[in-house]
């Protein structure tokens, strides 16, 4: 046994000349120092920090297939109000022209995209193509279909509540009628997207506070096994942040990795729910498709996590309990 | 260069590892602090290096004055003294070169100058062949040879070693208190905590001996080139 060690601890001493036995510069400034402490934490116990990443990165893929599909499914509720429409009927005294002109003014109006007009004429052969009845209303003699305008509300402004203040004064017009419109699937869906919204944020945010905790976790860990050689730097003059950077440093590593692995986990399945739900889109006759969350969505994740890890090991390191370091351990 | 007033240092009820001590170190001086063991020689080490704070009485090191010195400039304090523990506290996942740099990067050193001081303590240790070698595979007096060579890299004012022959042979003891003349003679002032009989018999420097505490002696020692010989020094 001591064979081996004397002949282990020979071979870098043969090797070993005098100014090349310093390792690389940038683990020399306090900065690098710190970075090379953590990295070399991380691969010194390779199992346990596996373990720890699997841990966070399986809590993490949640809130990041939240925060990926929230863009889509807020573009799911909007895309099927973009399809909803009302239809103002004109009284029956009022001419194809006037109504046509009353289209054009509505279409400069705040909160109306695109309007069509449809002329009593038109109004009678749609009915007459579309049900059984039309030749029902030729017995009657005149026309007793109103000219009608359908209004398309601006897209972003069409919520339930901003399409019943538009109706209410679209009413007010003296050429109208009648306003007719359909909210009750749009509500039901906005409802349904609110729901799943504030239900999401609710598991994000568990989820988000679990990662903390484990982050937190694993760093007080970490700062009771390098317990002794914090107590060997501070007998040698290092300062709190000298201290504190490394294992700083690491929780923002775990942040970083571990939101790596969770915005992996979470594209998988992203990729998994695409085909399905696109298809399910098709059949509801909507254009939403389901999209891989942008670069940016990626990286936005990715900064979260690790300034999540960051914080992590800032809450350990500043709880309470931080007066395990420095320890009264002095060595003399 | 430190001066204690009156100092005590009580660390529960009653229990007093130093009580009521005054003394005088000058600059430049290489002093042994002896006692057997549990008399408070390492309480006093500690003190001097603000590692404790006394409980009464006053501290100067330097000139500066300990009551009036702040929480968070003590780490700049300690980065101006070089410290020998008995068992070299040196870090076992690292090479000797890296151990020995490690005050300088606490310092903020550019690497240029980490290299060429970390060499130099290297070489004046009798170490530059081990620089790559991790603390473990080097014998007991070569590790120590390592904690003096960290401990002075910096180019400190004031080097104070508790027991830094403690583990070591009568030859390799000797070797170690060489090295430390070696600095003392460079103008840095030494202050060794020992209560080995043989190396105060063989290096007759100025001795302060604690006793339960107090201090009971003051030697001013008699050995050619120590710089202070005169009792007053210690005790005016």
């Amino acid at each position: 046994m001591q064979k081996k060690v004397a002949s282990r601890a020979a071979k870098p001493s043969a090797s070993a000349q005098k100014g090349s036995a310093a390792g690389k510069q940038w683990t020399y400034g306090k900065r690098g120092y710190a970075l090379a402490q953590s990295l070399r934490q991380l691969t010194q116990r390779k199992f346990s920090s596996l373990v720890t990443l699997a841990v966070l990165g399986i809590t993490l893929a949640l809130p990041a297939l939240f925060l990926f599909s929230a863009q889509a499914v807020q573009q799911l509720a909007t895309q099927n109000i973009d399809d909803e429409s009302l239809t103002l009927y004109l009284r029956l005294d009022t001419a194809d022209l006037d109504g046509a002109a009353l289209a054009q003014t509505l279409l400069g109006k705040p909160g109306i995209q695109k309007t069509r007009f449809i002329s009593r004429d038109e109004a009678l052969a749609t009915f007459q193509a579309k049900t059984d009845i039309g030749n029902a209303l030729e017995a009657l003699g005149d026309n007793p279909l109103p000219s009608a305008i359908v209004v398309y509300p601006v897209k972003q402004q069409a919520d339930a509540t901003a399409i019943k203040r538009l109706s209410k004064q679209l009413l007010s017009l003296p050429e109208v009628q009648r306003v007719q419109y359909d909210l009750r699937w749009v509500q039901r869906l906005q409802a349904a997207v609110k729901l799943i919204q504030n239900v999401g944020w609710i598991l994000a945010g568990f989820l988000t506070l679990t990662a903390l905790l484990v982050i937190g976790n694993t760093i007080r860990l970490e700062l009771l096994r390098r317990q002794p050689e914090l107590d060997v730097a501070k007998l040698l003059g290092a300062g709190t942040s000298f201290l504190h950077r490394p294992l700083l440093y690491t929780g923002a590593l775990y942040g970083f990795l571990g939101g790596l692995v969770g915005s992996c986990l979470a594209i998988y399945a992203f990729s998994k729910i695409k085909t399905p739900a696109d298809q399910l889109s098709h059949l509801y006759a909507s254009t939403f498709k389901l999209t891989m969350p942008s670069a940016s969505q990626f990286l936005t994740f990715l900064i979260v996590a690790t300034l999540l890890g960051w914080l992590g090991a800032l809450i350990s390191l500043y709880s309470p309990s931080r007066k395990l370091i420095p320890s009264r351990r002095t060595g003399m | 260069m430190i001066q204690f007033e009156n100092v005590s240092l009580e660390y529960d009820p009653g229990r007093f590892a130093v009580r009521d001590v005054s003394f005088r170190i000058p600059s430049g001086s290489f002093t042994f602090v002896t006692g057997h063991s549990g008399a408070g020689k390492s309480s006093l080490l500690k003190l001097t290096a603000r590692l404790v704070k006394p409980t009464e009485g006053s501290i100067k090191v330097g000139g500066i004055d300990f009551s009036k010195l702040k929480a968070r400039h003590e780490p700049a304090l300690r980065q101006q003294m070089g410290l020998v523990f008995q068992d070299n506290q040196l870090l076992p996942d690292r090479n000797v070169f890296d151990n020995i740099a490690l005050p300088l990067v606490i310092g903020g050193y550019k690497y240029e100058d980490i290299k060429k001081r970390v060499s130099a303590a290297l070489d004046r240790v009798g170490l530059a062949h081990k620089a790559l070698e991790r603390p473990l595979s080097l014998s007991g007096g070569e590790q120590q040879r390592v904690g003096i060579a960290r401990a002075v890299v910096a180019r400190p004012k004031l080097l104070l070693a508790d027991e830094p022959t403690g583990n070591l042979d009568a030859e390799i003891s000797a070797d170690i208190m060489k090295l430390l003349m070696q600095f003392n003679s460079s103008g840095v002032t030494v202050l060794v905590a020992t209560h080995d009989s043989g190396l105060l018999d063989n290096f007759d420097f100025p001795k302060l001996t604690i006793r339960q505490g107090r201090l009971v002696d003051v030697h001013p020692g008699t050995r050619k080139g120590s710089t202070i010989r005169d009792r007053q020094a210690y005790t005016e």
